[in-house]
């Protein structure tokens, strides 16, 4: 009797036995797949990390190139200011308007003031 | 079986250890690295990819009153070499000398050069900065250098003044308001990548820099051009030694153009003479002659003690006063005061101060600001002289009724007579309107300001019409006439100071005219200065015919129109001709207009004008080309009970 009941312990403490290390393999797949999510979202961080950077440099190479050319544009526009200031200058536009339009100052009488 | 799992634990334990050394080992390192090596290892990598990108100030424009640029700011390249870095350096040699248009031989000398760093040119065009570019080549580069160009060459050259190399204004506005317009240097740091070219990781904010205001001027361009044109004509006609022509606007104080000859160019102010530099209308004074005899005119009315009709006996040409003898250009016997200032009788303005004694002239000499600067914003004014009256001799009495014995600025002869044009105020002068940070906030900004009240306006308008009268008929500045506008002005002929004999210099004399225009509403106040003419010496043939032209072109600028009606031009004229296209008529007038009212359809606008003047009907102009229609039928009753309506098309 008691030796049945202490096989029957036996027994129990070896299904115990026996449903441990299933229980165990269980709960050690719950932590591998956090495990993994936990490394998935690490190295997806860093790979945004990464590529937020990348895209950084990237802009930073647009952002350069267009500030260049805005450098390039703004001194064409200067240089193209001072153009237009020298051929619009009184001196050279009189000289035209007389020699090449053959223009002169209005005459006594040429203008009239309207009512 | 107990024996391998022991084996086991030891490899376990050895590996343990191992990764613990190995990771104590780079930890160590790390440690190093970040800790103890860390600022020092930053600031080699930074060498290597962080770069300092100088940005160069950006000066600002200065721009005339209609926003003309007359300076602007460009960057331009300068290309230098690195002498002992050039490899092939015949082949470049030849390349450079034509790119650069250089003689190869100067190219050659200076690639040659034991220099470590040489220019081979400064400012170089884009276009030649591009082909440099290009080219690539070790041991030659470029730098950025701001350069200032004056668009407009010598047009206000002295007025504007001009910058040095290094961006500072050395003269004229450019230095006056060089806190302003100058803009500030600074740099910004930058990453780089491994070929050098800038990455702008940062954004672009550390770019900006914001460049220098711009200033506005109360200069015209056109204006401006038209008196220098002038006035350069006739400095050279008779072969004078300098010039100055100044318009101002006389209720304001805004000077409209201030000529100087002999003209200055900034863009190569090096290669010219400090007097060509010279902004005479303010740093030089002379001495006025009968210009100034307004301002006794002025001081006698406004006190009282002469009127406008008061008699004076000229002597007939010659009167001796404290031991000297006043003499005149022509003989007069009894003039009135009016008729004084007309012909111009120091005789008779000698009488006149003797009336207003010397510390009542004195004080208005100092009310209408001589001898005081007139606080326009320019740089080098200079206050000219006036002497106290207790430290008048005898005679200087009569000297300073007819402009001599007193220095005055070409402005501040300019200002007084705007003080007589605008109803007796003095008005502050000034060049720039205001000054315009590059976001548009104004920084600066100058208003009309007046100084004080010189004369009532009741003197100021008395005056004027006795201005008038010079450039009247029988008065020494008719060649000053302007065709439909009265003209006020006085003109001067003043002896020169001879400097290293003392006294006066026998022949040296300044001509001068001043006055305002229309007289009765002036619009503008010219002064033209002619210093030392040979041919002739008289401010009213020298000055008077330029102060015409360029009020004349002022007055046609600025749409005045002329306060006494023109006739108008008789039909197949010279002039007729340039200006009129061929008309056809569909209904031609005929003589029958001239019972009622004339028909008008079918005419050009020039011609309707004309015809209504003739006939005296009051006309309504609407729409343009040539009459299609009149508010009322031709032939139809009086025609000068009401205005007519014309309407244009074409």
């Amino acid at each position: 009797m008691r030796g049945a009941a202490s096989s029957q312990a036996r027994r129990m403490a070896g299904a115990k036995r026996e449903r441990s290390p299933r229980h165990q393999h269980r709960l050690n797949g719950r932590q591998f797949v956090c495990a993994a999510l936990l490394g998935l979202l690490l190295v997806g961080v860093l790979l945004a990390h990464v590529w937020l950077r990348l895209q950084v440099v990237k802009t930073g190479y647009v952002l350069a190139t267009a500030s260049k050319l805005q450098a390039r544009l703004e001194q064409e526009n200067r240089e193209l200011q001072i153009e237009l200031a020298t051929l619009t200058s009184p001196d050279r536009l009189e000289s035209l308007a007389r020699r090449r339009l053959g223009l002169v100052p209005p005459e006594k009488g040429q203008v009239i003031i309207l009512p | 079986m107990r024996r391998s799992s022991q084996r086991n634990l030891r490899r376990l334990t050895a590996a343990k250890i191992l990764f613990a050394v190995i990771f104590l080992a780079v930890g160590g390192r790390a440690i190093q690295l970040q800790l103890w090596e860390g600022e020092r290892l930053m600031r080699l990598g930074q060498r290597q990819h962080l770069k300092e990108w100088i940005v160069l100030p950006k000066r600002g424009a200065v721009f005339d009153r209609s926003g003309d640029p007359l300076a602007l700011s460009m960057e331009s390249q300068s290309v230098y070499a690195r002498p002992h870095r050039i490899q092939d350096a015949t082949r470049l040699t030849r390349t450079l000398g034509q790119i650069l248009n250089l003689p190869v031989a100067e190219v050659k000398q200076k690639i040659a050069s034991e220099k470590p760093f040489v220019w081979l040119k400064r400012q170089v065009s884009s276009a030649e900065a591009e082909k440099i570019q290009a080219l690539n080549m070790d041991g030659i580069g470029m730098f950025y250098e701001p350069n200032r160009y004056y668009p407009q060459g010598q047009l206000a050259g002295q007025l504007i003044g001009f910058v040095g190399r290094d961006s500072e204004g050395l003269e004229g506005l450019e230095l006056k308001y060089n806190d302003y317009i100058r803009g500030e240097a600074g740099s910004s740091i930058a990453e780089r990548d491994a070929l050098g070219r800038r990455v702008l990781v940062q954004g672009i904010e550390g770019l900006r820099i914001p460049p220098g205001s711009d200033i506005h001027l109360t200069l015209d361009t056109s204006i401006q051009y038209i008196a220098e044109k002038e006035l350069e004509a006739s400095v050279v006609k008779y072969h004078a030694k300098a010039g100055v022509a100044i318009v101002v606007e006389p209720f304001t104080g805004e000077v409209l153009a201030l000529a100087n000859y002999p003209s200055f160019n900034p863009n190569n102010y090096a290669k010219q003479l400090p007097e060509q530099r010279r902004n005479r209308a303010i740093t030089d004074s002379f001495e006025p002659g009968s210009t100034f005899k307004t301002i006794l005119a002025a001081a006698s009315l406004e006190e009282g003690v002469v009127g406008k009709d008061d008699l004076f006996y000229c002597e007939m040409g010659k009167y001796p006063y404290a031991g000297k003898v006043i003499h005149d250009t022509h003989p007069y016997g009894w003039l009135p005061f009016s008729k004084i200032l007309q012909v111009s009788s120091n005789i008779g303005f000698t009488k006149v101060a003797e009336k207003v004694k010397k510390d009542r002239y004195h004080r208005y000499i100092e009310k209408f600001g001589f001898g005081q600067l007139t606080g326009i914003d320019l740089p080098g004014e200079v206050p000219g002289l006036v002497r106290k009256p207790e430290s008048w001799s005898a005679i200087d009495l009569a000297t300073h009724a007819f402009g001599q014995g007193i220095s005055t600025t070409p402005l501040q002869l300019i200002m007084a007579y705007a003080a007589i044009a605008n109803g007796g105020f003095l008005m502050r002068p000034y060049v720039t309107r205001r000054v315009l940070a590059p976001n548009g906030e104004v920084v600066l900004e100058n208003q009309p300001h007046v100084v004080r009240r010189v004369i009532s306006e009741k003197t100021a308008k008395l005056l004027a019409s006795m201005l008038q009268d010079v450039t009247n008929e029988g008065g020494t500045g008719v060649m000053a006439n302007v065709e439909g506008f009265e003209v006020a002005g006085k003109t001067g002929t003043a002896q020169k100071a001879d400097a290293v004999h003392g006294g006066y210099a026998a022949k040296k004399r300044v001509g001068s005219f001043v006055g305002f225009v229309p007289a009765n509403n002036p619009r503008l106040v010219a002064l033209v200065l002619i210093d030392e003419p040979e041919v002739n010496v008289y401010g009213g043939i020298v000055a008077a015919p330029v102060f015409r032209n360029i009020a004349q072109g002022a007055l046609r600028r600025l749409a005045v129109a002329p306060d006494k009606a023109s006739p108008l031009p008789v039909a197949g004229s010279e002039a007729e001709k340039l200006n009129r296209r061929p008309v056809k008529r569909t209904n031609p007038s005929t003589a029958a207009d001239s019972d009622g009212m004339p028909d008008f359809v079918g005419l050009s606008l020039r011609e309707a004008l004309e015809k209504a003047q003739t006939l005296k009907v009051k006309l309504r102009i609407q729409g343009t080309g040539y009459v299609v229609k009149q508010s009322r039928a031709p032939g139809n009753g009086s025609n000068d009970a009401e205005v007519v309506l014309l309407n244009l098309q074409g």
